[in-house]
């Protein structure tokens, strides 16, 4: 299954002309620091064209912080984060331009409430890279096909299932064509029998070869597409490696515990 | 004059107390929004710069203002302020803007954070986010308080008598004297004043409401 979702991504990024080992998003000694409580500590990272990265650990951790840091929603107390090669984090970057090239799925969705689904996945498109109001609605309708929730184009958030909202939330993040998305627990404020149809539309985006950093703790589909799995723990990266040797043998006392947990739990359910 | 005639006068002059009702709420409209969000997104100072200004406007009687305005700084800048019907919107205009703002504030502080980071988030600069994300909202969040603030200011309009405007209450006076009957004028003038403001602010409402319950805001 590894080996299969593998090749195809490498098939995929042939056809965009750019190399697997081309870094998209990189961060050096990141740290967040509010008042007393540091949330992210010392943390580097690197993903590169093509690569899926999850980032699992205990809630409180510090993930969601780290992942707003990344994309520059939160300015970082120290460190240095680089898009493509750019230092997003030096004095009179235009961080909007940045922010632009960055996809971000929120755990608890945040589509814009007075907006329709069409409405939500066409704003940055209009606004953003002001594109014509055929070649965005077009765009975006054919995003939404992506994530089969064209029949839903003219709802509003609040008459969508929560997994139908996620899977517009993902197309808003997937419609700029960014450099990579960074997705915040997608599933995790989903009633459970809801997680399966985003857990699809993720596993067509990895499919298609799309760069991708997940914090998640769906174990199934990490072990899946995952090229790389990070346990995170008091803020900060504890221990790296593919995701077999998380389900084999965690190095570290902390990922063995945590991994013993989810698979009791996963099996609960 | 019979009760016709008088009624006629007064139906006369609506078109002024309509003007400086919606013309003062849409000045208060016009500065209230940037208000609130200076004051819900600015630095220390620009907030309490802002809340000395809604302390003002809020607190003074709009008539000390009308009359320190027409009067008293028309004496001295008499254009526009010697122009009794732009001080009277000026004034109402303001005060409306204070009470609006605070509206306004409510409203972003119901929508929460979130919907502003999730438009920063698509690349939107902040006054994006304000104009596409927020403000839409703000309006649909505000609807009731909204409707209140222009009833309001449709009453308070009959302040402006005073200044010389010739609106609903001044005409009411005038017939008055003119008359020396003391009830038709007012009893004419009452009922006119819950006609201009209540179907406005009704309509509003349920507006507000229907779109609420449809966006589950």
């Amino acid at each position: 299954m590894v080996g299969y979702v593998g090749k195809q991504k490498k098939e995929a990024a042939g056809t965009v002309g750019r190399k697997m080992t081309d870094i998209v998003i990189e961060c050096r000694n990141l740290w967040k620091i509010y008042g007393k409580i540091t949330a992210v500590k010392d943390v580097s990272l690197k993903v590169k064209e093509c690569e899926i990265k999850l980032i699992f650990g205990p809630s409180g951790s510090g993930k969601s912080t780290f992942l707003r840091c990344l994309a520059m929603l939160t300015p970082p107390t120290k460190g240095d984060v680089f898009l493509r090669g750019e230092r997003l984090t030096r004095e009179g970057v235009d961080l909007n331009k940045a922010r632009a090239r960055i996809g971000f799925v929120f755990q608890h969705i945040w589509l814009f409430r007075h907006l329709t689904a069409l409405g939500n996945v066409e704003l940055a498109l209009r606004r953003v890279l002001k594109l014509p109001k055929w070649e965005a609605r077009e765009k975006a309708m054919q995003v939404l096909r992506d994530v089969k929730m064209e029949e839903w184009a003219h709802h509003y958030p609040a008459q969508l299932s929560g997994g139908q909202q996620q899977r517009v939330g993902i197309a808003r993040a997937l419609v700029r064509n960014p450099d990579i998305i960074l997705l915040d627990e997608p599933t995790s404020a989903l009633d459970p029998e809801l997680t399966g149809e985003v857990i699809d539309t993720l596993r067509d985006l990895a499919k298609k070869g799309t760069t991708m950093l997940i914090v998640s703790h769906e174990m199934p589909f990490a072990r899946e597409v995952a090229d790389e799995m990070m346990f995170f723990d008091e803020g900060t990266i504890v221990e790296t490696g593919p995701p077999e040797l998380f389900f084999t043998n965690p190095k570290s006392e902390r990922a063995k515990k945590f991994m013993a947990r989810l698979i009791k739990r996963t099996k609960r359910e | 004059m019979d009760e016709f005639q008088e009624l006629l006068l007064i139906l006369g002059v609506v078109p002024t107390t309509l003007s400086i009702s919606i013309l003062s709420f849409l000045l208060g409209l016009a500065i209230g929004i940037p208000l609130a969000f200076a004051r819900a997104y600015g630095s220390k100072p620009v907030q309490n710069l802002i809340d000395v200004y809604e302390k003002v406007f809020r607190g003074v009687p709009e008539l000390v203002l009308m009359l320190l305005f027409f009067y008293g700084i028309g004496r001295y800048i008499p254009i526009p302020f010697r122009n009794a019907f732009f001080a009277a919107t000026f004034v109402l205009g303001l005060r409306s803007s204070a009470n609006q703002s605070q509206i306004f504030r409510g409203a972003i502080r119901g929508i929460g954070e979130e919907q502003m980071v999730a438009g920063r988030s698509l690349g939107l600069s902040r006054i994006q986010s304000i104009l596409y994300v927020m403000i839409p909202q703000v309006f649909i969040f505000s609807t009731p308080g909204l409707g209140s603030e222009y009833a309001l200011l449709v009453k308070d309009s009959s302040y402006s008598f005073v200044i010389t405007v010739v609106e609903i209450m001044a005409m009411t006076d005038w017939i008055r004297k003119a008359t020396l009957d003391t009830v038709t004028p007012y009893i004419i003038a009452a009922p006119l004043y819950i006609l201009l403001t209540f179907p406005i602010a009704t309509w509003l409402d349920t507006w507000g409401s229907r779109k609420k319950k449809q966006l589950g805001l």
